[in-house]
């Protein structure tokens, strides 16, 4: 009998232990992301036409737009309101847009017209024939009107106008003009971009705001986006330079000398050092392996953070629609802000607006196009609505290369991203960056955390390579 | 005369039956067929994403079975498909054993069954955003489950990264596989259970014979067929293991490289932005299904042989 209870219990507790699931799978569900998709349409009525506009009439034919950024959601908005042309537009996550846009297109979908990427998406977009020739609509008649690099990655491998950005996305070093002159008598851009001029200089640059109680970054990832500044693959062959090295050797410096308030990027703690202290977590409390203290918990957190040296960030590293990232996030040191060059010229993001080849309003959508990108009065109004992005159209940003950024201390914002995007070099980008830089990254994540040697991790980088694309050559 | 005109009859007859499966057989051809003989075709191909494709050979075949992470994915199926499997039907067993004993009669088998089968019937999706929260390192209810209790003996408990370590990520992933299909397995080797005649099992403990005996003598030869049958569909499902690892990992995470499963390998080729080699996915899938075929064979042989 005894035996009985005791089965009936274990099979009562077996039970409990399948509930749980059903019990909590409603909180779970709860917290996940309710829409992925969001579909606006943005009707009105031909009356609300622009006077004198020169755009193209939708004979009542919607165009579809399929986007990543909702910023594009607002142009559909604006491009409806000015013309009447309705738009419907729909934004999808990232990281699905591209295997959506692939199955509409192999499936000879007419619709979405409207197609976009980011730079890194563009290249199999071309290859792929997924975009239309915006030259045969006209778009070589206004070459020299955007910044060179977004008009070049706008074009594919033959040199056919096939995307363009409303905005420009170089990167810069956000820093804080207090701390810059109590540590280093300046608070001058020219200056302080000085001290982020070369990786070994950056590395000084740290242990010198380390000494002052400071911390050069929150995050160790910083400086990824001025890492480009040799192309990861030349003819044919895998390149990995002299300067990739330099930075792996840096992020792990930074990272193992407790040169950063190890803020993970992206992460709450990372926002909170841009409006002022955040304890520094060490590289201990950062590791999960070491049972000294107890970060997961909120209560342990503060407990174990508690004794802990407090910081103030110096710098981020941000391209230039990080400037609306800072606006959101920096609080009281608006004002305190400075932006300079870094190490290299790089850049980073960007929504690059096609048509898709299988559109059937290829007009309109051009229309739509020109609105978005090559419009001056969209571009003021966009600055204005944006407050602060950098469009990429010249004229616009000539008109305002003498507007003051109060979050900045009044810098000239417009003229220097304008400069720095003039640096970029395309011709450093392929398409396999994304994929060998994500690799980069894992090797030397594997490094700094101790969780591999740098031998292993660099043969798991080039088999990575090897195995993905066996057209590249790499030699180790 | 006569024959031949019942015969032709017939034929007309018959020829119905041809119109009746035609539905099945032409959705079969377009949904099934035809893609199998495609995939087939372009695992000899180059191509990529759109465009021409280019016949070269057995090129993409050779690529894979030289391909060190194809076998490090296949490794990493293999490995959490066996400790899925160990616990899956080492559970669905001891149930097994529990309601089928004569002496206990344990009450209530089909409610028993239904909650036992219900985490199959919940979406693999939500099955892995539910445990990603729950075995979440920083604020997952194991972790402050056990902190609390290492707390209340006085110890100190360091949180354990289940789903973000090369050594607990795995495993992981095979518990919660388990508890998803202990029930499924349960439920066949119930029924296997339930089909053998009442007669053996009274006329064995007439003749004295042991709870232990009779389960090794009487149950376990009865359930073969059922029991290859569950080896055999998980081994299937097994190696095309793919929504779990998928929806738990994260391509940055460090413990990516040990769940990596085949599916999620050929996902990688077949559909990931960047690295879209169409033809070479083709010929992941085709070297895994040999695999499997061949594996499924050996195994159908290895029970045949224990029968004889």
């Amino acid at each position: 009998m005894k035996m009985k209870k005791l089965l009936s219990l274990t099979l009562v507790g077996v039970m409990a232990a399948s509930m749980i699931g059903c019990g909590s799978s409603g909180a779970s569900t709860s917290e996940t992301k309710t829409s992925d998709q969001t579909t606006s349409g943005s009707e009105s009525s031909s009356e609300e036409k622009a006077e004198g506009s020169e755009t193209v009439a939708s004979n009542g034919e919607k165009l579809v737009v399929w986007t990543l950024a909702s910023d594009l959601q607002q142009f559909a908005d604006k491009y409806t309101e000015e013309t009447g042309n309705e738009v419907e537009t729909v934004v999808i996550e990232p990281a699905d847009y591209p295997t959506k846009v692939q199955t509409a297109l192999m499936g000879g979908e007419t619709e979405p017209d409207i197609i976009v990427g980011e730079p890194q998406m563009l290249q199999d977009f071309y290859d792929n024939g997924f975009f239309a020739d915006l030259d045969e609509l006209g778009a070589k008649d206004y070459e020299g009107q955007i910044v060179d690099y977004v008009w070049k990655v706008g074009q594919d491998a033959d040199g056919v106008q096939r995307a363009i950005s409303y905005q420009i996305t170089p990167a810069g070093i956000y820093y804080r003009r207090d701390i810059a002159s109590e540590v280093f008598g300046t608070d001058d851009p020219e200056e302080i971009g000085k001290l982020f001029a070369d990786y070994s200089t950056i590395l000084d640059t740290a242990k010198t705001l380390k000494d002052a109680g400071y911390r050069i970054f929150a995050s160790d990832s910083e400086i990824n986006y001025f890492s480009g500044d040799s192309a990861w693959v030349v003819d044919g062959a895998l390149n990995v330079s002299d300067a990739r090295f330099d930075y792996m050797d840096l992020v792990i410096d930074l990272y193992q000398n407790d040169l950063t308030a190890y803020a993970n990027q992206w992460s709450t703690p990372w926002y909170q050092a841009m409006s002022g202290e955040v304890p520094i977590l060490t590289a201990e409390i950062q590791n999960y392996e070491d049972d000294s203290v107890n970060v997961w918990d909120a209560e342990a957190f503060e407990e174990a953070t508690a004794d802990l040296e407090k910081t103030t960030v110096f710098a981020f590293g941000l391209p230039s629609w990080g400037v609306l990232t800072m606006r959101d996030n920096v609080g009281e040191t608006s004002g305190k802000w400075g932006v300079c060059s870094g190490p290299a010229y790089g850049f980073g993001g960007g929504t690059y607006i096609g048509i898709s080849s299988l559109s059937e309003r290829k007009d309109l959508a051009w229309d739509f196009i020109k609105f978005c990108t090559l419009n001056e009065d969209t571009a003021d109004w966009w600055i204005e609505k944006s407050e602060g992005d950098t469009v990429s159209l010249i004229s616009a940003l000539d008109k305002h290369k003498d507007d003051e950024n109060s979050i900045y201390g009044g810098e000239k914002l417009y003229s220097f991203w304008l400069k720095q995007a003039e640096g970029i070099d395309y011709s450093k980008v392929t398409k396999y960056d994304k994929v060998i830089g994500d690799a980069w990254g894992a090797a030397i994540g594997s490094i700094k955390t101790g969780q591999a040697e740098k031998e292993e991790a660099l043969g798991t980088f080039y088999d990575t390579i090897e195995s993905t694309y066996p057209e590249i050559t790499v030699t180790r | 005369m006569k024959t031949i005109k019942r015969n032709s009859k017939l034929t007309a007859y018959n020829n119905w039956g041809y119109a009746f499966v035609a539905p099945f057989v032409i959705v079969f051809l377009i949904f099934s067929v035809y893609p199998v003989l495609r995939t087939l075709y372009l695992s000899f191909t180059d191509l990529k994403v759109m465009g021409d494709a280019h016949f070269i050979g057995l090129a993409n075949y050779i690529r894979v079975v030289t391909d060190k992470f194809f076998w490090k994915a296949l490794w990493n199926t293999v490995r959490i498909w066996t400790v899925n499997i160990v616990l899956q039907l080492g559970l669905a067993f001891l149930l097994m054993m529990v309601f089928s004993d004569i002496k206990y009669k344990m009450a209530g088998l089909p409610v028993f069954r239904v909650l036992y089968y219900l985490p199959n019937l919940i979406a693999a999706t939500s099955v892995a955003f539910l445990f990603k929260t729950l075995l979440d390192w920083r604020f997952g209810t194991f972790n402050i489950l056990l902190n609390s209790v290492f707390k209340a003996f006085g110890a100190r408990y360091s949180p354990i990264d289940w789903l973000g370590t090369n050594a607990t990520a795995g495993h992981t992933i095979a518990v919660i596989q388990s508890w998803m299909w202990f029930g499924n397995s349960f439920i066949m080797l119930m029924a296997g259970v339930q089909g053998i005649s009442k007669d053996y099992f009274e006329a064995a403990a007439i003749d004295g014979a042991g709870r232990w005996t009779i389960f090794g003598k009487i149950t376990l030869p009865l359930i073969k067929p059922i029991m290859m049958y569950v080896a055999i569909t998980s081994l299937i499902g097994g190696l095309q293991m793919f929504d779990l690892p998928f929806l738990m990992s994260e391509t940055a995470s460090a413990s990516y490289g040990s769940v990596q499963t085949v599916m999620m390998y050929l996902y990688k080729f077949g559909f990931t932005s960047g690295t879209v080699q169409t033809g070479y996915a083709s010929a992941i899938a085709y070297v895994l299904f040999l695999i499997i075929l061949s594996v499924s064979v050996l195994q159908i042989r290895l029970f045949n042989r224990k029968e004889k």
